[in-house]
C-alpha cells in the first residue's frame, strides 16, 4: 500500500496531540514550551504533505513563516520563563498563580 | 391683570414675599401681611357693583384643555365670601402684629395667613369644580401650617395631624364629586354643571351631593367629623379667630350654597344635611357647657353655630343660612379676638377656672365680649337676632318642625353656656395667679408694668382696634336682612338670582308668623341667662367660686367630659388599627421582603462572581486545558462537518 | 515506504520521550532526535530546502537557546524543587479530549474529497535539475515575488521578538562589584534627605 496524505495526516495529528498532552500534563514550563515546539511541527509536517500533493510552493512558504515564528515566539517565552522564574526560585508553573481570583 | 386678578394673586405674592425675606423683615413682615390682605379687600369693594350685575364678573384663566376651563366666577356668593375673608381677615393680620409681637417665627405666621387667604380665595372664586378642589385642599394644607404653627409642641402637632387627615378624608368625597361630575357633563365649569344639572340621575344626584357634604362635613366640623375643631385651638388665637370661625370652617356652608341647584333636587339629601346640620348644633351647645378652656368654649359654640348655617342651607332656607355665616364672622371673630386679648394680658393663661373679676381690670375687653354675646344669643337688635331667627324660621318655612324645635333648644343652651364663660371670666374675685402689676393697663400697676415693658409688649391699639371695628358689624350687620318699606331686603336683592333654582317655600307647619317665633326663642334664652346667672353668677356662687368649679369640674357627668366619646370610638376603630398595620409591615413586610429583595440583588451579585471566579485559578495548565476542551469541540465540529458535506 | 514507517514511529517515541522525562536536558535531547527524523521526513517529501531549514534553525538555534535557558535557571539554585500538583486529575480529561479530537480528525481524513497522491508527477522535476519542486531555487523564487508581503512581514517580526527578549529578561542586575553602578536605586526610590513633616 502506497504513502498517501492520510498516512502523512495522521502523523501530524499523533505528534500534535502528543504536543498537547505535554503542554497539559507538565508543570515545568521548558518542557511546556518544548511541546508547544511539538505541536508547531507537526502542522508543518502536515503543511508539507499537501504543500506535496498538490505540488504547490506556496506550503513550503507557509511553512518558513511558521518556523521563523515559532522561532521569535520560543524566544519570547523562555525570556517570560526567565524573568518569571528567577524572582519565583521554583520551576513549576503551578506555583506561580498569582492571576488567580 | 385685571383687579380680580389682582384681587386673588396679592395675597399669593405677600405668602411668596414673606416666606423668601421673612428673616430679615422682622415685624415688618406683619404689616406687609396686612397691606395685601386689605388691597384685596379694596379690590374686592371696587368690585362690588360688577359682581352683584345681572351676569356676574366671570373671567377665563386657562382655556386650553377642552372640558378644563379654569376661571374665576365673581358673583354675590363669592363676593361675600371675598369680603368677609379679606375684610375680617385683614382686620385679624392686624391684630396678629400685635399679638404675636415677641414671637420670633412672626415672619412664618404671616407668610402661612397670607397663603390661607390665598388658598381660601382660590376656593371661593373659582368658576370650576377643580379650582374649587384645589383651594379646598390648599385651605386644609394652610390650616395645618397654621394649627402646627408652635411645632415644638406635641399637642400642636397631633392637633395639626388630626386636623389634616380628617379634612382629606372629607377630601375624597369631593373628589369623588368631580370625578363624577366630569364624568356625567363632560365639563368642569359651574355653568355648564348647574346647566345640566336637570339630566342627572336620581342616582348620580345623591350620590353627588352626598358625596360633596361628606367634604362640607369634615371642613365644617359637622358630626361626626368634628373631633379635630376644637383640638385645633392649639394654634394661635388670630388663626383660630380668622380660619376656625370665620372662614375656613364656613367653607362646607359655601359649598352646600354654591351648588344650591344640585341640592335644589335632592330633597333626600336636603333631609340628610339638615338633620347633620341639627345634630351638629345640639351637640356643640351640649358640649360647649362642659369646657374649662375659653378657646374650647368657643370652638364648641363656633361648632354648634356652624350646624346653624348648614342646618339652614340644607333645608333649603339658602339666604338664611348665609346671612347667618355673614354675622357669624363678625361675632366670632370678634369673640375669639377679644378672648385673645384675655389671653395675652394673663400671659397665656386660657382656662376660666383661673380667672374672674376682669370685669374691673380689663373694662375694653368685657364690653366687648359682651357684645359678642349679646350677639351670638340672639339679642335683640344684634345681628346675630336676625340672622338666628331667619335659620330657625326658614326651618320651620322648609317644613322640618323637628329640626325648628332643636333649633331653639339649642339657642337656650347656646346663651346658658356663654352667659358661663361670661361670668366665670369677668365676675367676682380673681381667682389666677398673675400679680396685679402685670395684669392689664387698667389698673395703675398694670399701667406702670406696661410702660417699663414697653418694647417688649405690642402698642394696646394693635390689639384693641381691630376689635372694635368689628363690633360695629356685630351690632348692625343684620339689617341688611331687613326690608325697610315695602320691597325685599337688602340682602335679598343682593342674592337676586343666586339660589333661584332653590325650593319654592313649603307651607309652614305650624301657621305661626315669624315674630310669634322670635319671641318664642327669647324667652328661652331668658331661661338659659337665669339658669346661668344661678349657677355662675349671683355673688353667693361666686364667694364660694373655687371648691364649686373643683367640684363641678371632677363630677363632670362622662358624656360629656369625653365629649361623646367620639374621640375615642376613632381612636379604637380607625387609629389603632392603622397602628398596628403599620407596626406589622415594618415588623414583617419590611425586613423580609423589602430589604430581602435588595440584599437579594446584592446576594445574586456576589454569587455570580463566585460562580465565575472559579474559573480564575491562576493555573496556566488548567488554562491551558481550557483551550484543549474548546479547540476539541471546534475541530470536532468542522471535522465532521467537512466530511459529512 | 519503509522509511515512512521507520521515521514515524521514531517521531512518535521521541515525542513522547520529550513530554515524559523529569530532567529538561533529556528532554532537549529528545526533541533533537525528534526534529531530525522531522527534517528526513521532509525528504521523503521532496522539500529539501525545508528540511535543510528545519536542521540549522530549530535543532541549531532554538535547541541552544533551550539549553542556555536551562542552564540559566538551574545556575545557583541545586536542584529545582517543585511544589504539589495542583491539577491532579487533569491527565483524563486531556486524555479524553485528545482522543477524540483524533478520531475526529481521521474521521475527517477518511472521507475527506479526493487529495492528489504522492506520487512522481511531471510537475516535480527530476531531482538535482535546477529549479526543482521543493529546492533552494524554486523555494527563492516564490518567496521574493508572490509571497514578498509575508517575507517582510516576518522580518518585522523577528525584530519585534529581540526587542521584546530584552525588555523582558534584559534587566537583571549582577551582584558583586562590577554591577555597583546598576545597583544604586533611582532617585525617586530612595530616603528623601530632608523628611517632610514632623
Amino acid at each position: 500500500m502506497t504513502v498517501d496524505v492520510v498516512n502523512y495526516v495522521s502523523l501530524s495529528a499523533v505528534v500534535f496531540f502528543i504536543g498537547v498532552a505535554g503542554v497539559v500534563v507538565r508543570r515545568n514550563p521548558l518542557i511546556m514550551l518544548m511541546s508547544i515546539e511539538l505541536m508547531l511541527n507537526a502542522a508543518n509536517l502536515a503543511l508539507v504533505a499537501f504543500s506535496r500533493a498538490w505540488v504547490n510552493n506556496a506550503g513550503h512558504v507557509f511553512v518558513f513563516l511558521v518556523i521563523t515564528v515559532a522561532a521569535a515566539e520560543a524566544a519570547i517565552g523562555l525570556a517570560i520563563v526567565v524573568a518569571v522564574f528567577r524572582n519565583a526560585r521554583t520551576v513549576d508553573v503551578d506555583e506561580v498563580a498569582r492571576l488567580r481570583g | 391683570m385685571t383687579l380680580l386678578d389682582l384681587l386673588w394673586l396679592l395675597p399669593l405674592a405677600g405668602a411668596v414675599v414673606l416666606w423668601a425675606l421673612g428673616p430679615q423683615l422682622g415685624r415688618a413682615s406683619g404689616a406687609l401681611g396686612s397691606a395685601t390682605v386689605l388691597a384685596s379687600f379694596v379690590c374686592a369693594l371696587l368690585l362690588f357693583g360688577a359682581a352683584t350685575a345681572p351676569t356676574p364678573l366671570q373671567q377665563t384663566l386657562l382655556a386650553w384643555i377642552p372640558g378644563f376651563t379654569f376661571g374665576l366666577l365673581f358673583d354675590p356668593l363669592s363676593l361675600l365670601w371675598t369680603l368677609i375673608i379679606t375684610g375680617v381677615g385683614g382686620l385679624i393680620h392686624v391684630y396678629s402684629i400685635g399679638y404675636m409681637w415677641s414671637d420670633k417665627a412672626i415672619a412664618r405666621f404671616f407668610a402661612y395667613m397670607n397663603f390661607f387667604v390665598f388658598a381660601m380665595l382660590t376656593l371661593v372664586l373659582s368658576d370650576n369644580v377643580v379650582g374649587l378642589l384645589v383651594g379646598w385642599g390648599l385651605v386644609g394644607l394652610a390650616s395645618y401650617f397654621l394649627i402646627g404653627f408652635w411645632f415644638y409642641k406635641p399637642s400642636a402637632v397631633a392637633a395639626a395631624k388630626k386636623a389634616f387627615v380628617i379634612n382629606v378624608f372629607g377630601d375624597m368625597g369631593i373628589m369623588y364629586a368631580v370625578f363624577a361630575l366630569y364624568a356625567a357633563t363632560g365639563s368642569i365649569a359651574f355653568a355648564d354643571i348647574f346647566g345640566k344639572a336637570g339630566t342627572f340621575s336620581s342616582a348620580t344626584l345623591i350620590a353627588i351631593c352626598l358625596a360633596l357634604f361628606l367634604g362640607a362635613a369634615a371642613k365644617s366640623a359637622q358630626v361626626p367629623l368634628h373631633t379635630w375643631l376644637p383640638d385645633a385651638m392649639e394654634g394661635p388665637t388670630p388663626v383660630s379667630a380668622l380660619i376656625h370661625a370665620a372662614t375656613m370652617v364656613t367653607a362646607g356652608v359655601y359649598l352646600v350654597a354654591r351648588f344650591a341647584p344640585l341640592y335644589s333636587l335632592t330633597p333626600t339629601v336636603q333631609e340628610i344635611v339638615g338633620i347633620i346640620g341639627a345634630l351638629t348644633m345640639v351637640l356643640g351647645a351640649i358640649l360647649g357647657i362642659a369646657q374649662w378652656d375659653i378657646k374650647r368654649i368657643l370652638a364648641y359654640s363656633t361648632m354648634s353655630q356652624i350646624g346653624y348655617m348648614i342646618m339652614g342651607v340644607g333645608v333649603g332656607a339658602y339666604q338664611a343660612g348665609v346671612l347667618h355665616f355673614f354675622t357669624h364672622a363678625f361675632f366670632k371673630a370678634q369673640l375669639f379676638l377679644t378672648a385673645g386679648i384675655i389671653i395675652h394680658a394673663l400671659h397665656d393663661e386660657q382656662d376660666v377656672r383661673k380667672m374672674g373679676g376682669l370685669r374691673e381690670r380689663m373694662p375694653f375687653a368685657f364690653w366687648a365680649m359682651l357684645i359678642g354675646t349679646l350677639a351670638i344669643i340672639g339679642f335683640p337688635l344684634t345681628s346675630g337676632f336676625y340672622s338666628k331667627d331667619a335659620v330657625i324660621y326658614g326651618a320651620l318655612e322648609h317644613g322640618q318642625p323637628v329640626l325648628y324645635f332643636a333649633g331653639v333648644l339649642t339657642a337656650g343652651v347656646t346663651d346658658y353656656y356663654m352667659f358661663r364663660m361670661m361670668f366665670l371670666t369677668f365676675f367676682g374675685p380673681y381667682r389666677g395667679e398673675v400679680p396685679n402689676d402685670q395684669l392689664a393697663i387698667a389698673t395703675p400697676e398694670g399701667a406702670a408694668h406696661a410702660e417699663a415693658h414697653a418694647a417688649s409688649h405690642p402698642p394696646a391699639w394693635l390689639m384693641q382696634l381691630p376689635v372694635a371695628v368689628l363690633i360695629v358689624p356685630t351690632i348692625v350687620a343684620g339689617y341688611v336682612s331687613v326690608s325697610f318699606g315695602s320691597g325685599p331686603s337688602p340682602w335679598t336683592r343682593f342674592f337676586g338670582t343666586s339660589f333661584s333654582v332653590a325650593n319654592s317655600v313649603a307651607g309652614p307647619v305650624l301657621p305661626i308668623a315669624e315674630w310669634v317665633s322670635s319671641t318664642i326663642v327669647l324667652l328661652v334664652v331668658a331661661c338659659g341667662i337665669v339658669a346661668a346667672y344661678l349657677r355662675y353668677g349671683s355673688p353667693a356662687v361666686q364667694g364660694a367660686a373655687i371648691e364649686r368649679l373643683r367640684s363641678e369640674a371632677t363630677g363632670m357627668p362622662a358624656p360629656l367630659a369625653r365629649a361623646f366619646w367620639f374621640d375615642d370610638a376613632i381612636e379604637v376603630a380607625l387609629v389603632r388599627p392603622a397602628q398596628a398595620l403599620g407596626a406589622a409591615i415594618d415588623r414583617f413586610f419590611d425586613p423580609h421582603v423589602i430589604d430581602a429583595g435588595v440584599r437579594d440583588v446584592a446576594w445574586l451579585a456576589g454569587a455570580l462572581g463566585a460562580l465565575f471566579r472559579m474559573l480564575q485559578t491562576g493555573l496556566v495548565r488548567g488554562y491551558a486545558l481550557t483551550i484543549v476542551l474548546g479547540a476539541a469541540a471546534f475541530i470536532a465540529y468542522f471535522a465532521t462537518l467537512g466530511a459529512l458535506r | 515506504m519503509i522509511a515512512f514507517y521507520v521515521l514515524a514511529i521514531v517521531l512518535i517515541s521521541s515525542a513522547v520521550f520529550t513530554i515524559t522525562q523529569k530532567s529538561p536536558v533529556y528532554s532537549v535531547v529528545g526533541l533533537l532526535v525528534n526534529f531530525v527524523a522531522l527534517a528526513t521526513l521532509y525528504f521523503t517529501l521532496n522539500a529539501e530546502f525545508l528540511g535543510v531549514i528545519q536542521l540549522v534553525v530549530y535543532s541549531g538555534a532554538i535547541l541552544m537557546l533551550f539549553v542556555f535557558v536551562i542552564a540559566l535557571l538551574s545556575s545557583g539554585i541545586g536542584p529545582l524543587p517543585e511544589g504539589p500538583n495542583r491539577l491532579p486529575h487533569v491527565v483524563g480529561p486531556a486524555l479524553l479530549a485528545v482522543l477524540a479530537c483524533f478520531g475526529f480528525l481521521m474521521f475527517g481524513a477518511l472521507h475527506a474529497p479526493v487529495i492528489p497522491a504522492l506520487v512522481q508527477n511531471a510537475a516535480i522535476g527530476t531531482v538535482g535539475s535546477a529549479n526543482v519542486f521543493g529546492s533552494i531555487g524554486n523555494f527563492g523564487v516564490a518567496l521574493f515575488t508572490t509571497q514578498l508581503l509575508p517575507f517582510e512581514i516576518t522580518a518585522f517580526i523577528l525584530m519585534v521578538a529581540v526587542v521584546g527578549v530584552v525588555a523582558i529578561a534584559g534587566d537583571a542586575v549582577p551582584q558583586g562589584t562590577h554591577g555597583r553602578h546598576l545597583r544604586r536605586k533611582r532617585s525617586k526610590d530612595r530616603e528623601p534627605i530632608i523628611k517632610a513633616g514632623r
